[in-house]
């Protein structure tokens, strides 16, 4: 194993190459642009491929390409970037190519401030193209180690379930400087966790069976295995039909292969002193939550009975956490709002759900404290966030 | 001809798109029997073909036509897609795109340009049918000037991509593509010619090749579905290179051809890597 004093950056690359990818492809864009830059340094070593692309939009689509060929492939950027991927996205989900994305955060709406973190695409690692009828597999590492997991995690999730999988980090895991461990060889990588799945390719003729089952070889052109694969409902060969009923066994298999294999990924979570029936849950992923974590043992050490509840797994959202009636708190990158709303969702009725906003910066430990203290003694949150709503 | 085309169909062409799906008396069966029968000429097989569609009237009617391997792309996009695959893909493998004048000309022209002026190993056949004739019939970027479309009722008066003397396929030939030419549908044997010359460019080759719409277009410009009257209405604005007359819309012929003068993307973008696997720089 080799150690080194990194950025995320640096570990999402490595974590992609030990993952099998082989083609980058990107559009410049700050806080992921040097991901970009260590995509091509590395990849020509490893018999891979970095291009550069026009834009997002068609960044995106050249890793579709090169996934269609039976490469492993990944694109990066920051929000106004990822929402030039909504039309490759869409087609990505419908076509059940395998891909991976990795989103850094930064401060919006638009361009907003470029070299700060933020969450502001929560949602909309949700929702990443319109039409509906899909689900998407999102995983929010807060580390530049855990980006390194993540990534290939997130690689051995899209080729099981062959889709596009997204990993959610922010600006300051990317561009932040850690110690990171890389690991040698593949006794090395299993130790650490990592998992691996090879390119497959499918033989046809059905390329898009009705079922929610996952582990179905990818479609890949070139093979002349006569694959068909495009933007319209599919019949299970794959061609073009404009039926209800074809577009329900679709739709249902891009929804339940997901749901219903939830098992793969849904232990990625962390939580802190949680075992004790906490009276105050707080809920965050991402950067935020090391803060978090600090400010929960603190708390705990002057006698507040919270606890921390770390999400890596973002979507499909992990309802299961949230059994408990118990008073929580969301700790988000952003002013309006975004985790708080599923956190209200997944809680028993009657919860009381807080909401704690920053952005372009993180919250402080003291700032954390004082609103679990105000919050366990009822006491209003008079600060930051939605609470000001009387604007 | 060479082929009857029972023999052509029943080679390249998957028996489920038989009829094709295009409206009556449509033009865009002569432009996909020509490009297949090009392929034929060539003595190509389906294995060695990955075939790429786009939106609208042309990409979809041509989807999944092919008995070998093919995709569609979302609207303009093909050609991001189909450079991705070109970089993975062997390349002996062709890749050919039937598209749209929309989908080229108008929301895919910046990915094309790319593609053109990185040489990607590509044949794309622009099948232009005067505008938007899937969504009911709007002007598009090479719409002749002054036709009545559903977007243009008072006629189409926009500066455009073939107004003026400009053509699209200057923009083409400036972005760096190496073979340029343009057909009317009703060139027959004349355009198989060009689309085997295209094909074998071992680079970015665009066929721009007009074809009639009697159902939407014709019937607005015309006030005609009758096909003799738009297949003529083309026919009369279309002459071979040298011959224009003021008339003219369309000159045919082979355009530009610096086939195998470039260095063809996939090629050097592997060998370069590899130089920079075995020293360290380019």
């Amino acid at each position: 194993m080799k150690r080194f004093l990194e950025t995320g950056n640096f570990a999402i690359t490595e974590g992609a190459i030990l993952a099998g990818c082989r083609f980058f492809s990107g559009y410049p864009i700050t806080p992921a642009t040097e991901l970009a830059e260590a995509m091509s340094h590395r990849l020509p070593q490893v018999g891979g491929v970095y291009l550069q692309a026009e834009d997002e939009c068609a960044a995106m689509h050249m890793c579709i390409g090169a996934s269609l060929g039976g490469m492993k492939a990944m694109t990066a950027t920051s929000g106004p970037g990822f929402i030039l991927y909504a039309d490759p996205y869409g087609w990505a989900i419908g076509c059940e190519t395998p891909l991976v994305v990795l989103n850094s955060g930064r401060v919006g709406p638009v361009s907003g401030i470029t070299g700060a973190p933020g969450q502001g695409e929560f949602y909309l690692t949700r929702y990443p193209t319109q039409g509906g009828n899909y689900e998407t597999i999102c995983l929010a590492p807060c580390s530049a180690q855990e980006c390194m997991a993540m990534t290939i995690e997130a690689f051995y999730l899209s080729e099981r379930f062959r889709m596009p999988v997204s990993v959610l980090a922010d600006q300051l895991i990317t561009d932040g400087f850690e110690d990171i461990s890389v690991p040698e060889n593949e006794a090395e990588m299993k130790e650490m966790g990592f998992r691996v799945w090879p390119r497959k390719v499918h033989p046809g003729p059905d390329f898009y069976p009705a079922t929610d089952a996952i582990d179905i070889p990818p479609v890949v052109m070139g093979h002349n295995t006569r694959a068909l694969c495009s933007d319209w409902t599919p019949t299970e060969e794959g061609y073009d039909i404009e039926e209800v009923e074809a577009h329900h066994k679709h739709a249902y298999r891009l929804i339940y292969k997901v749901r219903n294999h939830r098992d793969l990924f849904s232990h990625h979570y962390e939580k802190v002193h949680m075992g004790d029936d906490p009276d105050l849950i707080v809920v965050s992923y991402g950067t935020p939550s090391r803060v978090v974590n600090t400010a929960v043992k603190r708390a705990r050490a002057q006698g507040l009975k919270v606890g921390a509840l770390r999400l890596i797994n973002l979507w499909p959202f992990p309802d299961e956490h949230f059994s408990r009636k118990s008073k929580y708190l969301s700790v988000e990158l952003n002013w309006d709002g975004q985790l708080i709303r599923e956190v209200q969702r997944a809680a028993p009725k009657d919860s009381e759900v807080h909401f704690l906003g920053t952005c372009g910066d993180l919250p402080t430990v003291p700032d954390l404290i004082e609103t679990f203290e105000k919050i366990l003694k009822n006491e209003p949150l008079t600060r930051r966030g939605w609470e000001l709503e009387a604007w | 001809m060479k082929y009857s085309s029972s023999e052509i169909a029943s080679t390249y062409l998957r028996p489920r798109k038989i009829p094709s799906t295009a409206c009556s008396g449509c033009g865009l069966g002569m432009n996909h029997k020509i490009v297949v029968q090009a392929i034929r000429e060539l003595g190509l097989e389906v294995a060695d073909i990955v075939w790429g569609t786009s939106i609208g009237c042309a990409g979809r009617q041509t989807f999944a036509t092919w008995k070998g391997d093919g995709f569609a792309g979302t609207h303009g996009r093909v050609y991001a897609i189909a450079r991705g695959l070109r970089i993975v893909l062997p390349p002996e493998k062709k890749i050919i795109l039937t598209v749209g004048d929309g989908d080229a000309f108008g929301i895919g022209l910046m990915h094309m340009i790319h593609a053109a002026r990185s040489n990607a190993d590509m044949t794309v056949i622009v099948n232009d049918n005067l505008g938007y004739q899937s969504t009911g019939g709007q002007y598009g970027w090479t719409t002749p000037q002054g036709s009545r479309t559903d977007s243009s009722p008072y006629g189409m008066f926009e500066h455009n991509l073939m107004s003026e003397g400009m053509d699209v396929l200057k923009i083409m030939k400036g972005a760096g593509a190496t073979f340029l030419a343009r057909h009317v549908a009703m060139d027959g044997t004349w355009a198989v010619d060009t689309v085997k010359k295209a094909i074998l460019n071992k680079g970015f080759s665009l066929v721009h090749m007009p074809y009639p719409c009697p159902t939407n277009f014709a019937s607005r410009e015309l006030g005609s579905r009758n096909q003799v009257n738009i297949y003529r209405w083309i026919k009369e604005r279309s002459a071979p290179i040298g011959q224009e007359t003021e008339n003219t819309v369309w000159a045919t012929g082979i355009w530009h051809d610096a086939s195998n003068s470039r260095p063809e993307f996939h090629e050097y973008v592997h060998e370069t890597l590899e130089k920079i696997r075995r020293t360290g720089t380019i």
